[in-house]
């Protein structure tokens, strides 16, 4: 296997140099005819991403839009049947948030639920806080474990053992949830099919530009997809900040992993592999604060990145194989699209448009792309937020969002698949975040 | 030089500014990263001395006592 390996590897690199010669040699004999064969490779490579992206956000709409006119939610929807559930909240060292987490959790408007807190082993007053909760819940018991540090994953492991009834809500310590999330998300659970059902995670920290390009990034990038995914019973990832789920399948599956940076992704997979259906509730919301520095935004995705990878290599077979399990490869092929294919192809085209604009002239060809494209983004922005009945403020944004942002985004992404492929050494970095007090809280 | 000249220059130094700053901002981060003492590294406990009080002429007794057991 090693030696065909090598074999392989030598005969891509002998290709790779004779082509490159034979490439310049052409060049020195017959530059215009060169010049020709780039500028229609140019358009070429041009039309094919942008079939990619149109296909991919079309696809992504239509869908989205279909789950969204199907699975319609109001407050004063009638829903039958309400289960107890056990919300779980791992805990390190967020004595300034779980409070906040708590008392919302206080305001749910359901029946029969528990709460969790597992404090992982926090060196600051984390516990202390979550037992003062102890017996002042009214019907609502709260209960606050504690265990040594051992990670999120471990926390979460700990809290669906101690949780009594058969669905569990995890959530992050630094998250707030709306009162209708458990009522708008459990009515899922009456098809025996659904194990787990993915909520819709908004930034509320949204006074800086930088904050308010990612709350526009969670509505577009991460919720879009999500809800899409939602209308074929395939979200790919459950979210940290609110995941349902039903305690047999968390049973059945082991429970969250310990060996990667994305607990909530791999976990997901675990679950698409066992042949659940994973649905998107955009009516079950939590607020969480983004990271509101570069250096920490940067932590956040370089770890989002390394961990999908990592989930997406437990299962690097899968994607050799659609059938039989065609909705696990789906949802594999299209973790490791999003974590390096897209982000590696984004920073390569825009480098390679404006190199070759001026190199070649081709600038009108640059601004007639950036046009469309950021139509495109306009567009959706506003299909999007409109859909999620959010801040149209934020819409303006799309004009920087591709720009700049993702193009930043793209760029500490492939720098963090290099490291991931090469086995490069990582920890758990907790993201600093600073406590937001919204001016409606209660809310 | 016309508006559309002034455009593609902007769209391409963006481009270009954005690539390039997202690379000095990673390598920052790994800088910061490289900096920060890792978590075995980290005192568990204050560095501070404590406050250290002799013991009362009846505790050395029973200190005595403890140490001769030991």
């Amino acid at each position: 296997m090693r030696e065909r390996t090598i074999g392989l590897s030598i005969l891509v690199t002998l290709v790779f140099v004779a082509l490159t010669g034979g490439f310049i040699f052409w060049a020195i004999r017959s530059p215009d005819q060169v010049q020709h064969f780039l500028i229609r490779m140019v358009v070429v490579m041009l039309i094919i991403f942008l079939s990619i992206l149109f296909i991919r956000y079309f696809a992504l709409l239509w869908f989205g839009y279909l789950q969204h006119s199907e699975s319609g939610f109001t407050e004063g929807d009638e829903v039958t049947e309400l289960p107890p559930v056990s919300i779980i909240v791992p805990a390190f060292n967020e004595e300034n948030v779980i409070d906040r987490a708590i008392e919302s959790l206080l305001g749910m408007d359901y029946p029969t639920f528990e709460v969790l807190v597992v404090d992982d082993g926090s060196t600051d007053r984390t516990l202390e806080l979550a037992q003062q909760w102890e017996g002042v819940g009214g019907d609502v018991e709260i209960r606050a474990l504690t265990q040594r540090n051992g990670g999120k994953a471990r926390a979460l492991n700990a809290g669906i053992r101690q949780a009594r009834h058969p669905f569990v809500l995890c959530m992050d310590a630094d998250s707030w949830m709306e009162p209708q999330t458990l009522r708008a998300a459990m009515r899922h659970f009456s098809d025996p099919n659904v194990g787990a059902v993915a909520g819709n995670v908004k930034v509320e920290n949204r006074d800086g530009i930088l904050t308010r390009l990612q709350a526009l990034e969670y509505i577009e990038g991460l919720n879009m997809p999500r809800r899409a995914q939602g209308f074929i019973g395939a979200v790919n990832i459950v979210p940290g900040p609110v995941g349902i789920f039903r305690k047999s399948a968390l049973e059945e599956v082991g429970g969250y992993d310990t060996d990667t940076f994305a607990e909530d992704a791999d976990l997901t997979l675990k679950l698409v592999t066992t042949g659940w259906k994973i649905l998107y509730e955009d009516q079950a919301i939590t607020w969480t604060a983004a990271p509101a520095g570069v250096l920490d935004l940067i932590q956040q995705r370089y770890r989002w990145t390394r961990g999908l990878l990592q989930a997406v290599g437990k299962r690097k077979k899968v994607l050799l194989q659609p059938v039989p399990d065609f909705p696990l490869w789906v949802s594999v092929l299209e973790m490791a699209f999003e974590a390096i294919l897209w982000p590696a192809m984004n920073v390569f085209a825009h480098l390679f448009f404006a190199i070759v604009a001026l190199l070649f002239g081709m600038g009108e060809l640059l601004l007639y792309w950036w046009i469309l494209l950021t139509i495109l983004d306009l567009v959706i922005a506003l299909v999007t937020v409109a859909m999620e009945e959010e801040d149209l403020g934020l819409v303006p944004y799309a004009l920087i969002y591709r720009f700049f942002f993702i193009l930043f985004l793209d760029v500490v992404k492939t720098f963090a698949a290099l490291e991931e492929f090469l086995k490069l050494g990582m920890s758990w970095e907790k993201v600093r975040r600073v406590t937001y007090q919204p001016a409606d809280s209660g809310g | 030089m016309s508006i559309i000249d002034i455009l593609v220059t902007i769209i391409i130094v963006t481009i270009l500014v954005t690539i390039v700053l997202a690379v000095i901002t990673y390598i920052a981060y790994k800088l910061r990263l490289a900096r920060r003492p890792s978590a075995a590294e980290q005192p568990h406990e204050p560095r501070y001395f404590d406050l250290h009080s002799p013991p009362r002429a009846d505790e050395v007794d029973s200190l005595s006592v403890g140490a001769a057991d030991a």
